[in-house]
C-alpha cells in the first residue's frame, strides 16, 4: 500500500455508506445536519469520482482488494475506465437529486438521506466491485434503498407501484442467486475476472449449464434496466417516486445497462470459448423492441411523468442496440448517449415535478389547466429538456444517436434499429410536442394561487440542462473517450491480467 | 443422495412458482419465502454434498464441506429475511392504503374492506395501467386522441 | 474568422432582446436590426473572391470520431442564399418592429427570429452534411416558436405542431439519408461529397438514400404531399410568414436539392420523384391558391405552386434548368416578401384578410395598394418584372425536354396552367383587394401606414423592377457563381433578356395571362364559393386522422402488454428465463457429469419427503393462511435439518433463528389481512400456473442434478487451508464471512437494517384499520408462549447468546446466529409480556444502535486502513478465557460484534413495529401506529 492514494476506489463506497449511518446517528429532529452530511457526502463522491475517472482515463486499471486477501479469493473493486464513468455520471446526477430534495422534498418522511447515501453506495459497489457474489450484495443494498425511497410519503399510487417493484425484484434476486450458485458450482469461482478464465477453458459440456446461467443473469440485468417484456414495473414507479427519487432512479436503470455490458464483454465475450457470445443473437432484438414499445407507451401516456418513464424505457433500448453491435463504434457511440440520455431523463424527472407543484389543480395530466406560475422559465427548460430527450440538435441526444446508427450494418437487425430509432423520435416528438402545448401554452385562467416560485428548486434542473450543454460542447474529447473505454471493453484481457495479478 | 435433493428443491421450486404467480400478497409472500428456502439449499448443493466433516477445522481432517457456499448462504439468508420482513409490511401498507390485498391493490368495490370476496376482478380492468396511471387525478382517463387536447 | 462569426452572431444576438426590451421597443429592434446587417457585411466582404469562383472556408474538428466538423464553406450557391437569409432578415427586422402590437413581447419575438436566423444560416453556409443537418433541426424547431408565437390561439398551436412533426419527420428522414450518404463516400465534407457523385450514385444504397434526402426537401419546401403544413403556419405573424414561409425555411428544401444536385441528380430516379413530386406540387397549390379567401392563404398556396416550380426545375437538372431554378428563388423572395408584408399592412390597416371582406383599398391607400400591384405583377409573371423572366426560362425549359417519356407532355402542359392559374389568382388578389368597391363596411378605416412600415416592402418592390428591367447587371453576377456552384459545372453563356422574339416561351406567356383573366372574370363570383372543396384541406385532415389513429393504436398496444396485472408481469418474468434455460439444454444438450452419487440414506429420504409434503401442503391450504403458515414453517425447519444432514451447522442455526422471527412476523401481519382467501382465479389459469411452476421445479433441479455430477475445482481449497492461519479461526465459514469476505458481510447488515429503518418508515405512515381478527385466532396468538416462561428464559437465552457470539470464531456461532439468538429472547418478553412491559424494559429505540453496529463493522475496516494496509484487513490476537475456550480479541471481533449489534436492534425494531399495530398482545397505552419510541 503506498500512500492515501490507493485507497481511492473504496472511498466510493465508504463515504456514502458511513454517511447514510451518520445521519441515523443525527436523530429524526435535526433536518439541517441530516441535509449538510447528504451535500458534503455527494460533494466528496463528486471529487473522488472525478479523481478515478482522472486515474482510468490513462488506461491503468486499480484494483482494490478489500481485506487484503490475494486475488482471486478476496473481493476485489476494480476501477476501469467504464466503471469510474459511470460512478462519476452517478453523483453528478445524484448532487441534483440532494440539491433538489434539500427544498423540502426531504421532510416527508424519515430517513430519506440516509437511504439516498445508501442508494448511492450501492449503485457506485455495483459499479466498482470485481466479485459476482459481492455484485449481489450491491444489488440488494441498492434495491432495499431504492424500495425504501420509492415509498417515501407513503401513498395509494407508491404502495400500488411498490408491491410489482418490490415483488418483481425478489424474484429477481433469487434468480440472480440460482445464476451464481450454478456458475460456482461449475466453475469454482467467484471473481468476475477469475470467472472469464475458467468459462474460456471449460469443457464444451459444461456450455449448456453455463451459458443458461449467463443468461439468466442477463435476465436480472434486463429487468433492472426495463428491457422488453420485463419493464412494465418502471413506469408506474417512477411516475409514483418522488421527484429526487424519480431523478436518482434515472441512474438505477443504468446500473442494469453497465452489468449487461460488463458481463457480456468480460465473461461471455467473443473469447469465451464455449461460453462465447451468449447474448450475441438475445441483445439487439430486445434492445429494439424496447425502444419500440417504449415510444409507443410515451405516445399513449396520459400524464407527463409516465410519459418520461416510457420514454427513458426506450433510451435504454437505444443505448443497449449500440451495445448490441458489439463493435468499437457502437459501444463507443451507445456510451457517450448513455451519458446524455441519463443526464436528460434526470432532469425531465425534476421538471415535472416543477410543473406538478405549479399546477396542482390537474397536476402533470395532460388536460387543459391553469397556466404556471413561472410558465416561462420552466417552459424553456421543458423545452430543453424535450429537444435532448428525443435527440434533436443541438443537444447531444443527436450525436448519440447519429454515432449509434452510422455503426450499425444494414443487416435486418441494423435496419431495424435504424428504423425504430428515427421513427421512435418521431413519435417522441408527437408525444412531448402534446404534453409541452397543453401543458404550457394551452392554458385557462390564471395562476393558481397557492403554487410558488419554485425558487432554488429552479437551480438543480437547470444545473442537470448545463450539464447537458458541456456534453455538447465537448462532445469532440468526451466521445473520444467512450470510444477509449469501448476499446478497453473490448479487450478484457487487460482487465482479467489486472485483477489476477493483484495478490500481493 | 443428489437425487433427493434435486427432487426437494425442484419441488420448492415449483411450490414457490406457483404462489407467487397467485393474485393475493400473503400467498406471494408465501412463495418468496419458498424460494429462498430452495435458493439456500441449491447454493449449499452447489458446493457438492459428499464433502466430508463439516468445515471446522480440527487437526487430521482432510476432507470438509466446501465452505465458500455456506458463507454465501448465511449472507442470503440475513439479505433474505430484511426483504421478506420489508415486503410483509409493506403488503401490510397496500392492505391499508387500497383497502386491498391484491397484489394490484385493486380499490374495494363494495363499502366493507374486510369482505375480501368484494376485492375484485382476477385482472385488473385496463384503467390500472401505467398508461392511465395517475395519482394526481382521474380527468387524463377520458381523454382521448391528441387532437382535441392541444385545441 | 469572418466566416463563421456571420453565422455566430444571429446566435448570440438573439440572447440580446430579451434583456433589452425594458429599455424600449425601438432600442431592441435598432440592435436586433444591426445583426443581420452585420452578417450580410461580413458576407459581403467576402464576394470579391467568391466572385472569381474561389470557396472561403473556415473548418475546426469538433466530433472527430464521426466526421462532424464546425465548418463554414462559401461558394457560390451558399452566397446567394447566406445573402437572402440575412438581406431579407434585415427587412423583415424593420418590418416586425411596427407590425407587432403592444401586448405582443417584442423580445421573445426578435429573440426567436434571430435564432431562427442563425439556423438558417448555418445551414446554407456549412461545408459539413452532418452540420447541415443539425441546423436543419434547428431551423424547423425555432419556426415552432415562432409559428406557435401567439400560443393563445388554437390555430397557431396546432399549426406550429403540425409543422414541428412534419419537418421533424423530414429532418429525422435526412438525417438517416446524410448518413447513408456518409458511410457511402466516408466523409460528410461537402466538396468531398460533391466530387464524388459518380460513386453515390453507382452505390447499392442510391436509392435510399436519396429517398431519405428527398423525403427530407419536401417536407421542408412543402411538396405534395406534405404541403399541408405551410398554410396551418400561416397562424404566425406576418413578419415570420414573409420570412421563412416565402423566403427562408421554404426554400431549405430546395436549397438541399440544390446542394446535392451534382450528388445525386442525373439518374431517372430523381429526374422522376423530383420533378414528379415538383409538377403535382405546382398545379396543385396555383389551382388552390385560386380558392382561397383568406390573403395569406392565397400568397401561402402560391408559394407552394413557385415552389414546386423551382423543384420541377431541379428535378429537370439540366444546367439552364438549375439557372433557372435558382433565378426564380431570387425573384419569388422579392415578390413573394414583398406581397406578404403588403399584406400584413393591410391586415394591420383594415383588422381583416378575408378577399370578400377586403374592398377598394385603392382610394384608401393608393401607395401601398401600387406597390401590392407591382409585386402581384411580377408574381403572375407579367413582362418587364423579373417573375417573368425566371418563368420565360421555365417555359423554355419545359419545351426543350427531350427523351422524358410522358413527362415531356405533362410538364409543358403543366406549366401553361400553372400560368393559367397564376395568372388568375394575382388577378383575383389584385381586383378584390384594391379595386371592388368603394372601400367601406370593413373592421377598421384602414390609411397609409407609418413611412417606416412601408421601406421593405418598397425596397423588395424596387428589386423587382430593376431584374426585371437590368437583369444582367444586377442579377447575373451573383446567379452565375451560384448556378456554377449548383451545377457542379460551368454554366454554358447565356443571356437574361425581357425580349427573345417572338417565340414559343413568349407565346405560352401570353396565353397564360389570357387564359388568367378569361379564366378569373369567367369564375369570379364563383371563386369564392369553391372555398370549401379545395384539396389540402383533406390532407391535414388526413394527417390528423393518422396522428390521432397512431395515438389510439399506442394506447392500444400499451394497454394489451401492460394492464397492471402483476401476475402478468411475474409470469413474463418466470417464462423468459425458462425459455433461455431450456433453450440452451435444446442447443447444447443437457450432459451430465462423471461423478458417483452418494447413496440415499433413510434419514435423509425421510426427511425430503417430509420437505416436500410440507411445501405441497402450504400450496394446498395456502387459501387458510394460518394453516399454510404452520406448514411453511414446516419447510424452514426441514431446511434446517438439511443444513445439519450436509455439515452446515452455522447454516442451521441461523436458519432455525431466522425461522422464528419469520413466521412471528408473518403471524403479526396476518392480524391485518383476511384470515381465508377467496377462490377467485379461474381454473385454466391455475392449470397453467401449474404447469409453469412444475417447468421451473424441473428446470433448477435439471441444474442441481447436471452440476453436482461434475467435479468442482474451488476457490474455498484456499479458505480451508488459510482460516487458521491466516484468519485467525477454526469456524471457516465464519471467517469467510468476517474476514475473507467481509466486505459481503459489511453490505448484508446494512441491507437488513435498512430494511428495517425501511420497515419502521412505511409504519410511520400507516392508519390500520381495525384488524379482523376471529377470537380463536387471538386465542392463539396470546397461548403461544406464556409469560411466565419467557420471562425466566431470559436470562439464559441472553447468556447463550454471549457464548454462541465468543465461540463464534472457532465453533459454530458467531454475530448473527447470537444476535438473532438475542432478538428472539427479547421477543419472547414482548409476546408474553405485551408491548409495555418490553418497552419499560427496552427503555432506548434500537434505531441508533443500527448505526453503531454497522459502524462498528466498518471501522474494524478502516483500522486495517489506519493501520497503512487494505480496507477491511481485520488483525487478531488470541486470549484465553476459562470455560469458554480460545477465543480472540481481534478486530475481527469488532466487525463480528458489529454485525450482532445489527441484527439485534434490526430485529427488534422491525418486531415491535409491526407488533405496535398489532391489536392482540399489546396493552392499551400503545396506540396502533405509532411510533413506540419516538423521543
Amino acid at each position: 500500500m503506498n500512500g492515501a492514494i490507493s485507497h481511492l476506489p473504496v472511498l466510493p463506497v465508504l463515504v456514502p455508506f458511513v454517511s447514510a449511518f451518520i445521519c441515523l446517528l443525527l436523530g429524526a429532529e435535526t433536518r439541517r445536519a441530516h441535509r449538510v452530511t447528504g451535500i458534503v457526502a455527494t460533494l466528496v463522491s463528486l471529487a473522488v469520482s472525478v479523481m478515478l475517472v482522472m486515474q482510468a482515463g490513462a488506461g491503468d486499471m486499480m484494483v482494490y482488494r478489500a481485506g487484503a486477501w490475494p486475488s482471486p479469493f478476496g473481493i476485489m473493486l476494480v476501477v476501469d475506465r467504464l466503471s469510474s464513468l459511470m460512478v462519476l455520471l452517478t453523483d453528478v446526477v445524484a448532487l441534483s437529486a440532494v440539491l433538489y430534495a434539500v427544498r423540502g422534498g426531504d421532510s416527508r418522511g424519515r430517513f430519506f438521506h440516509s437511504f439516498l447515501q445508501l442508494q448511492l453506495a450501492g449503485v457506485h459497489g455495483a459499479f466498482l466491485t470485481g466479485d459476482l457474489f459481492n455484485l449481489f450484495v450491491f444489488f440488494e443494498i441498492l434495491l432495499i434503498a431504492s424500495y425504501c425511497l420509492l415509498m417515501f410519503g407513503g401513498g395509494e399510487g407508491r404502495a400500488r407501484a411498490g408491491v410489482h417493484y418490490v415483488v418483481l425484484n425478489l424474484i429477481g434476486s433469487a434468480l440472480f442467486l440460482i445464476a451464481v450458485g450454478t456458475l460456482y458450482g461449475v466453475t469454482g469461482a467467484l471473481n468476475m475476472a477469475h470467472l472469464s478464465v475458467r468459462i474460456a477453458e471449460m469443457p464444451a459440456m459444461d456450455a449448456a449449464v453455463v451459458r443458461a446461467a449467463g443468461l439468466l443473469l442477463l435476465i436480472v440485468f434486463a429487468l433492472k434496466a426495463a428491457v422488453m417484456p420485463l419493464y412494465f414495473w418502471l413506469p408506474n414507479a417512477y411516475a409514483n417516486a418522488s421527484a429526487p427519487v424519480a431523478a436518482l432512479f434515472a441512474i438505477m436503470t443504468k446500473v442494469g445497462v453497465y452489468c449487461i455490458l460488463r458481463v457480456c464483454t468480460l465473461m461471455f465475450g467473443p473469447l469465451a470459448g464455449a461460453g462465447a457470445d451468449v447474448a450475441l443473437p438475445w441483445l439487439l432484438p430486445a434492445a429494439v423492441a424496447t425502444s419500440a414499445f417504449g415510444f409507443v407507451g410515451a405516445l399513449a401516456s396520459r400524464n407527463l411523468r409516465t410519459m418520461i418513464g416510457y420514454l427513458l424505457i426506450a433510451s435504454v433500448g437505444t443505448m443497449l442496440a449500440g451495445f448490441g453491435l458489439f463493435s468499437r463504434e457502437g459501444i463507443g457511440g451507445a456510451l457517450y448517449y448513455l451519458l446524455h440520455s441519463t443526464v436528460t431523463y434526470a432532469a425531465l424527472f425534476l421538471i415535472a415535478d416543477l410543473v406538478v407543484r405549479q399546477r396542482d389543480d390537474v397536476g402533470d395530466t395532460l388536460v387543459q389547466g391553469a397556466p404556471l406560475h413561472e410558465n416561462g422559465r420552466i417552459s424553456a427548460l421543458f423545452f430543453i429538456g424535450a429537444i435532448a430527450s428525443v435527440g434533436l440538435p443541438p443537444l447531444a441526444g443527436f450525436t448519440g444517436k447519429a454515432l449509434i446508427l452510422g455503426a450499425a450494418n444494414f443487416t435486418a437487425g441494423g435496419i431495424w434499429l435504424w428504423t425504430v430509432t428515427l421513427l421512435g423520435s418521431l413519435f417522441a416528438i408527437v408525444s412531448l410536442t402534446r404534453a409541452g402545448i397543453i401543458i404550457f401554452w394551452n392554458t385557462s385562467g390564471t395562476p393558481a394561487p397557492s403554487s410558488t416560485a419554485s425558487g432554488y428548486r429552479f437551480m438543480a434542473p437547470a444545473g442537470l440542462v448545463a450539464v447537458l450543454a458541456a456534453l455538447v460542447m465537448f462532445a469532440g474529447p468526451i466521445s473520444t473517450y467512450a470510444d477509449r473505454v469501448a476499446d478497453q471493453l473490448l479487450t478484457p484481457g487487460d482487465y482479467v491480467s489486472a485483477v489476477l495479478r493483484a495478490t500481493d | 443422495m443428489e437425487n433427493l435433493m434435486a427432487v426437494g428443491i425442484g419441488t420448492l421450486v415449483a411450490c414457490g412458482v406457483f404462489l407467487i404467480l397467485r393474485a393475493r400478497t400473503f400467498p406471494v409472500i408465501l412463495g418468496l419465502t419458498l424460494l429462498s428456502y430452495a435458493v439456500n439449499l441449491f447454493l449449499v448443493s452447489m458446493g457438492r454434498l459428499q464433502g466430508g466433516a463439516p468445515p471446522i477445522v480440527v487437526e487430521g481432517t482432510e476432507r470438509y464441506v466446501d465452505p465458500l457456499p455456506q458463507a454465501l448462504v448465511l449472507t442470503a439468508i440475513v439479505i433474505g429475511f430484511g426483504m421478506t420482513a420489508f415486503i410483509v409490511v409493506l403488503s401490510l401498507g397496500a392492505r391499508f392504503a387500497t383497502g386491498s390485498d391484491h397484489v394490484d391493490g385493486l380499490p374495494v368495490l363494495m363499502g366493507d374492506h374486510d369482505s375480501d370476496s368484494a376485492d375484485g376482478a382476477v385482472t385488473p380492468p385496463g384503467n390500472q395501467s401505467g398508461v392511465v396511471m395517475n395519482q394526481a387525478s382521474s380527468p387524463a382517463r377520458d381523454a382521448d386522441g391528441a387532437e382535441g387536447e392541444v385545441r | 474568422m469572418t466566416l463563421p462569426l456571420a453565422i455566430i452572431l444571429p446566435f448570440l444576438g438573439s440572447l440580446l432582446p430579451p434583456l433589452l426590451i425594458r429599455r424600449g421597443r425601438s432600442i431592441t429592434a435598432a440592435v436586433a436590426l444591426t445583426v443581420p446587417l452585420a452578417s450580410l457585411a461580413l458576407l459581403a466582404s467576402h464576394w470579391p473572391a467568391v466572385s472569381r469562383g474561389e470557396v472561403p472556408r473556415w473548418q475546426m474538428p469538433w466530433v472527430p470520431i464521426i466526421g462532424l466538423d464546425l465548418d463554414v464553406r462559401l461558394d457560390g450557391l451558399a452566397f446567394l442564399f447566406g445573402a437572402l437569409v440575412f438581406g431579407i432578415g434585415a427587412l423583415i427586422v424593420l418590418y416586425a418592429r411596427y407590425y407587432l402590437s403592444e401586448e405582443d413581447s417584442m423580445g421573445r419575438f426578435y429573440s426567436y427570429l434571430l435564432l431562427f436566423m442563425g439556423a438558417m444560416a448555418g445551414l446554407v453556409l456549412t461545408g459539413n452534411l452532418l452540420l447541415l443537418v443539425i441546423f436543419w433541426e434547428l431551423t424547423s424547431l425555432s419556426s415552432f416558436l415562432l409559428i406557435g408565437f401567439w400560443t393563445h390561439r388554437a390555430d397557431a398551436r396546432d399549426g406550429a405542431r403540425t409543422s414541428l412533426i412534419v419537418t421533424g419527420l423530414g429532418g429525422l428522414a435526412l438525417l438517416g439519408g446524410v448518413l447513408i450518404i456518409g458511410r457511402i463516400v466516408g466523409s460528410y465534407d461537402i466538396s468531398t461529397v460533391l466530387a464524388s457523385g459518380d460513386l453515390i450514385r453507382g452505390s447499392s444504397l442510391y436509392l435510399p438514400a436519396l429517398l431519405l434526402v428527398l423525403l427530407g426537401a419536401f417536407t421542408k419546401s412543402a411538396q405534395f404531399p406534405f404541403h399541408f403544413w405551410l398554410p396551418g403556419a400561416m397562424a404566425a405573424p406576418t413578419p415570420v410568414s414573409a420570412y421563412l414561409h416565402s423566403a427562408a425555411m421554404v426554400k431549405a428544401g430546395v436549397f438541399v436539392l440544390a446542394r446535392l444536385h451534382p450528388a445525386l441528380s442525373g439518374t431517372s430516379e430523381w429526374f422522376l420523384l423530383v420533378s414528379g413530386a415538383g409538377l403535382i406540387t405546382l398545379l396543385l397549390g396555383a389551382y388552390t391558391a385560386m380558392f382561397q379567401n383568406d390573403l395569406k392563404g392565397l400568397l401561402a398556396y402560391s408559394t407552394i405552386s413557385h415552389l414546386g416550380l423551382i423543384t420541377l426545375l431541379l428535378g429537370i437538372g439540366t444546367t439552364q434548368a438549375v439557372v433557372a431554378a435558382l433565378f426564380h428563388v431570387m425573384n419569388h423572395v422579392a415578390f413573394k416578401a414583398s406581397l406578404f408584408m403588403a399584406a400584413g399592412i393591410i391586415d394591420h390597416e383594415t383588422g381583416t384578410r378575408d378577399l370578400r371582406t377586403l374592398n377598394g383599398l385603392w382610394r384608401l391607400m393608393p401607395y401601398t395598394s401600387l406597390l401590392a400591384i407591382v409585386s402581384a405583377a411580377a408574381m403572375a409573371g407579367v413582362p418587364l418584372f423579373n417573375g417573368f423572366l425566371s418563368k420565360e426560362m421555365f417555359f423554355t425549359e419545359a419545351l426543350s425536354l427531350s427523351g422524358a417519356g410522358v413527362m415531356q407532355w405533362l410538364i409543358p402542359i403543366g406549366a401553361t396552367l400553372f400560368g393559367v392559374f397564376s395568372a388568375a389568382y394575382s388577378i383575383r388578389l389584385v381586383y378584390e383587394v384594391l379595386f371592388s368597391g368603394p372601400g367601406t363596411d370593413m373592421p377598421r378605416v384602414p390609411h397609409e401606414p407609418v413611412r417606416s412600415m412601408r421601406i421593405p416592402v418598397e425596397l423588395l418592390t424596387l428589386v423587382c423592377i430593376a431584374v426585371g428591367l437590368f437583369p444582367n447587371t444586377i442579377a447575373r453576377p451573383l446567379l452565375d457563381v451560384a448556378a456554377a456552384a449548383a451545377a457542379g459545372a460551368v454554366i454554358p453563356a447565356f443571356h437574361l433578356s425581357q425580349w427573345h422574339g417572338l417565340n414559343a416561351p413568349l407565346l405560352m406567356s401570353l396565353t397564360a395571362l389570357a387564359g388568367g383573366v378569361v379564366l378569373f372574370f369567367m369564375l369570379r363570383d364563383r371563386l369564392a364559393a369553391y372555398g370549401a372543396v379545395v384539396p389540402v384541406v383533406s390532407a391535414k385532415r388526413v394527417f390528423d386522422r393518422v396522428v390521432a389513429g397512431t395515438t389510439a393504436a399506442s394506447v392500444f398496444v400499451t394497454r394489451r402488454f401492460e394492464n397492471g396485472s402483476l401476475q402478468r408481469y411475474t409470469l413474463f418474468l418466470v417464462g423468459i428465463s425458462l425459455l433461455v434455460g431450456f433453450g440452451q439444454a435444446w442447443k447444447w444438450g443437457w450432459p451430465l457429469g462423471s461423478e458417483t452419487n452418494l447413496p440415499a440414506d433413510v434419514p435423509t429420504a425421510t426427511g425430503t419427503v417430509v420437505l416436500v409434503t410440507c411445501a405441497l401442503a402450504t400450496v394446498a391450504l395456502y387459501r387458510r393462511r394460518l394453516i399454510a403458515l404452520i406448514a411453511i414453517s414446516g419447510v424452514g425447519a426441514m431446511t434446517s435439518l438439511g443444513f445439519v444432514r450436509f455439515g452446515a451447522p452455522d447454516l442451521a442455526l441461523t436458519q432455525l433463528m431466522v425461522e422464528v422471527v419469520a413466521t412471528l412476523l408473518m403471524l403479526l401481519a396476518l392480524f391485518h389481512l383476511p384470515q381465508v382467501e377467496p377462490r377467485d382465479e379461474p381454473g385454466s389459469r391455475l392449470a397453467r400456473d401449474g404447469v409453469i411452476a412444475l417447468a421451473s421445479g424441473a428446470g433448477v433441479a435439471a441444474i442441481v442434478w447436471a452440476v453436482v455430477s461434475r467435479p468442482l475445482d474451488s476457490i474455498s481449497s484456499y479458505f480451508i487451508t488459510n482460516a487458521k492461519p491466516l484468519g485467525g479461526g477454526t469456524n471457516i465459514v465464519n471467517v469467510i464471512l468476517v474476514d475473507f469476505r467481509g466486505f459481503d458481510t459489511m453490505g448484508e447488515i446494512a441491507v437488513i437494517g435498512t430494511a428495517a429503518l425501511g420497515i419502521r418508515m412505511m409504519l410511520d405512515s400507516l392508519e390500520p384499520r381495525a384488524p379482523n381478527v376471529p377470537a380463536g385466532f387471538r386465542m392463539a396468538a396470546r397461548s403461544l408462549i406464556l409469560s411466565s416462561v419467557t420471562r425466566a428464559m431470559l436470562p439464559f437465552a441472553l447468556l447463550m447468546s454471549v457464548y454462541l457470539f465468543l465461540r463464534g470464531h472457532n465453533e459454530p456461532g458467531g454475530g448473527f446466529v447470537a444476535g438473532l439468538l438475542t432478538a428472539i429472547a427479547i421477543i419472547l418478553q414482548y409476546l408474553g409480556g405485551g408491548m409495555t412491559w418490553t418497552l419499560e424494559r427496552v427503555r432506548r429505540s434500537p434505531q441508533p444502535w443500527i448505526a453503531w453496529g454497522v459502524l462498528m463493522a466498518v471501522g474494524a475496516g478502516v483500522l486495517g486502513m489506519l493501520s497503512g494496509s487494505w480496507f477491511l484487513d481485520l488483525t487478531f490476537t488470541h486470549v484465553h478465557i476459562p470455560g469458554i475456550g480460545e477465543i480472540e480479541l481481534a478486530t475481527a471481533t469488532l466487525f463480528d460484534l458489529g454485525v450482532y449489534v445489527t441484527v439485534v436492534a434490526a430485529v427488534l425494531l422491525i418486531i415491535t413495529g409491526v407488533g405496535a399495530l398489532s391489536p392482540a398482545p399489546v396493552s392499551a397505552q400503545v396506540e396502533p401506529g405509532s411510533d413506540p419510541w419516538k423521543i
